[in-house]
């Protein structure tokens, strides 16, 4: 995929791609740094059709800690990434992972319930959907290649993996200069 | 690579910088805002209770103190693990189900006493037959020689065990029925006690059991481990330091809902009972004559010739706990009405549904009491105050009270408690109405929470008693708090029994009947 951008939508496009790594890396860093916080409560309330696994889970302590260390670090990482263009791909990819978990523990389908940890009213779409479907947009129109650390990793080791798992190659090349 | 390239590639990261000083300052403030100043809350200046530490051992090879058990039931037996006695299936069971890594550090944190288990006694040779074997099984010392294993002795009645002169002190779990007996002749005998909860089946029993403590020299201590539990001592002093305003009336409950909490309880071993096998002789003691009969045995706490049902084992825990927090002691009178709906209807006689007024004119106060034997439902004890309302069991929750001038910078919500002590508890930003917060109120008696570690509130109390023998501290549960307790719980079973209001002269200490 060869895309071309005016800069216009190179700097929305960024801008994009920095507030949702932001919203990320705060969430996580908040998490860390607050200490006390576990995702027990949680996911003991969840709804919807993966609260059995996810009531499962918040029933052990040892799978609760793993929880906690995983989505803690989870959120910072992938907000890092988003934040400085670095791996792009995969931070997407993962964001979107983690965004339906949260979406599928309270899916926001006319029931009460899912009102628990939500703020507004909602219905099919919330929050976290809006976020999955931000970061679908920026998985469309990549912009680390350009605005980001990404640009200096072209060749980075790695990248064969990353294109392994996330897809098709990642053609970044750049814009031939007028 | 040009210039301009190389600043668009970073065109990110000095935000980032600016970010990561801006989010740590911001979090950090938020965290401190949300972190609230309890004391400057509460009006008060220094929490005391809390920072209490456990307190230092008293026991050597020099100090042992030799035990005879009386009455290993079902609390006969779990007071014997609270020393570190455990049968040895017991201990099979925890590495069966995978706990015995778990629990063996949590047995061997409780201080070694410096106990040994030297009798049992019991009127059915099986449970007397397990004590002996539970005694034999010491997890928190290396005990466990044949020359102490030897010693321990299995005593046909009690009286033998109480006159043995290798018995220090006797703890007695017996029925209700025969604590007095039992009691006085230990004390007579010279022995220090630890007996059960409720003290006594009568007030006059009650009477005869003070006196005769009060001229013997010995340690006497009534098994109401609540004493131990830090959120009754924390709930003290917040009454004290005035956090609750005036207290006009207390609620207290009990709620069960199974057989076995109507203490219809078929346990393992209750189809070896027979005539041969059972001592039902002694196990009547001073009760009205009766002919042999397992049910009376098993079940006695559902018949009036040996318990006193719902008001003397479940409302005397709740009014115990009320007892140490306000000091209120014996009410002037006491109404009370119940019914006897559902177990068993025409074979025992004790009520399954109980509500109590105690009338406390003296505090300007009243206590009142429902309990039921057909519902489950979790209430803990409520207390409303001018100030505040507190909800106490192991938990403490704090309401403000909508007129409240002590509170009136706090913010009004009557379903969030604005103060809550729940250690243990996950308890995060958000964690009060939380799941994990309220299964761990429900859970009403156990561990406390100490000098940083949870603890069996039941050891603290074994070990305050054993420490006062050897002369050091006193009880917190001693003969006045028992006597309280009788009392205050005889006097609404009277008012049951009768319908009829019951009035205590306090001078004389006699019940009228209304």
């Amino acid at each position: 995929m060869e895309t071309k951008y005016s800069s216009r939508q190179i700097i929305t496009l960024t801008v994009l791609r920095v507030v949702i790594g932001w919203h990320f890396l705060y969430e996580g860093m908040f998490k860390y740094i607050g200490g006390v916080w576990s995702s027990r409560s949680f996911l003991l309330n969840s709804t919807g059709p993966l609260a059995p696994l996810f009531k499962m889970w918040a029933q052990s302590d040892k799978a609760i800690h793993y929880i906690d260390v995983l989505n803690i670090w989870g959120l910072i990482l992938i907000g890092l990434c988003l934040f400085l263009g670095l791996f792009e791909r995969p931070a997407k990819l993962l964001g979107i992972i983690l965004l339906s978990l949260y979406y599928f523990a309270y899916p926001p389908f006319s029931s009460a319930a899912a009102e628990f940890y939500a703020d507004g009213n909602y219905w099919i779409v919330d929050r976290n959907l809006i976020e999955i479907a931000s970061l679908l947009v920026l998985a469309s129109f990549p912009t680390s290649y350009r605005t980001g650390l990404d640009r200096f990793m072209t060749n980075y080791p790695v990248r064969g993996f990353f294109n392994n798992i996330t897809g098709g190659r990642l053609k970044n090349k750049l814009i031939p200069k007028k | 690579m040009k210039r301009r390239d190389f600043l668009m590639g970073i065109s990110t990261v000095p935000i980032l910088g600016a970010y990561s000083i801006g989010s740590t300052k911001n979090i950090l403030k938020v965290l401190d805002d949300r972190r609230v100043d309890s004391k400057r809350l509460l009006d008060i200046d220094q929490f005391d209770v809390m920072n209490e530490r456990l307190p230092s051992s008293t026991g050597n090879e020099q100090t042992r103190i030799r035990i005879g058990l009386i009455g290993n039931g079902w609390r006969g037996e779990s007071l014997l693990n609270s020393f570190g006695y455990f049968h040895p299936d017991y201990v099979n069971k925890m590495k069966t189900d995978g706990q015995y890594d778990r629990w063996l550090p949590y047995q061997k944190r409780h201080e070694n006493l410096y106990v040994d288990i030297t009798g049992i006694c019991d009127t059915f040779d099986v449970h007397a037959e397990r004590g002996i074997e539970v005694a034999r099984n010491n997890i928190r010392e290396e005990r466990n020689t044949p020359e102490i294993l030897s010693g321990i002795k299995r005593y046909k009645t009690y009286q033998d065990m109480i006159h043995s002169k290798d018995i220090d002190a006797v703890i007695v779990a017996t029925p209700d029925h025969s604590h007095a007996q039992i009691t006085i002749d230990a004390v007579k005998a010279g022995k220090h006690v630890y007996l059960e909860k409720p003290m006594c089946h009568s007030i006059e029993e009650a009477i005869e059991l003070k006196k005769a403590v009060n001229a013997s020299n010995i340690v006497f201590q009534i098994g109401h481990e609540n004493r131990q539990q830090m959120s009754y001592k924390l709930g003290r002093e917040l009454y004290r330091k005035g956090v609750l305003g005036d207290v006009s009336m207390i609620q207290t409950f009990t709620n069960r809902n199974s057989l076995f909490g109507a203490w219809i309880r078929e346990r393992e071993f209750d189809h070896l009972g027979n005539h041969q096998t059972i001592d039902w002789k002694g196990f009547l003691c001073n009760a009205p004559w009766h002919e042999f009969d397992s049910k009376r045995y098993f079940n006695w706490q559902r018949y009036n010739d040996y318990s006193t049902g719902m008001i003397g084992n479940d409302f005397s825990h709740t009014y115990d706990c009320v007892n140490q927090v306000f000091e209120i002691g014996i009410p002037e009178s006491v109404m009370a009405i119940g019914g006897h709906f559902f177990y068993n209807v025409g074979i025992d006689d004790l009520p399954d549904v109980f509500n109590a007024i105690f009338y406390y004119p003296d505090r300007a106060l009243t206590m009142t009491y429902d309990g039921t034997l057909k519902s489950g439902i979790y209430r803990q004890t409520k207390v409303l105050g001018s100030e505040a309302t507190m909800e106490i069991d192991r938990a403490i929750m704090l309401y403000k009270d909508p007129n409240s001038q002590r509170y009136k910078d706090v913010a009004e919500d009557p379903e969030e408690p604005f103060y809550y002590y729940a250690p243990n508890a996950r308890v995060g930003v958000d964690g009060i109405t939380s799941a994990t917060a309220t299964s761990y109120f429900k859970s009403g008696y156990g561990p406390t929470f100490i000098d940083g570690k949870v603890i069996d509130a039941t050891f603290l109390h074994l070990k305050e008693w054993i420490d006062a023998i050897r002369g050091q501290g006193k009880v917190s549960c001693g003969i006045d708090q028992g006597f309280e307790e009788t009392v205050t719980f005889c006097l609404a079973n009277l008012a049951y029994l009768h319908k009829k209001p019951i009035f205590w002269d306090k001078q004389n200490e006699q019940y009228f009947i209304g």
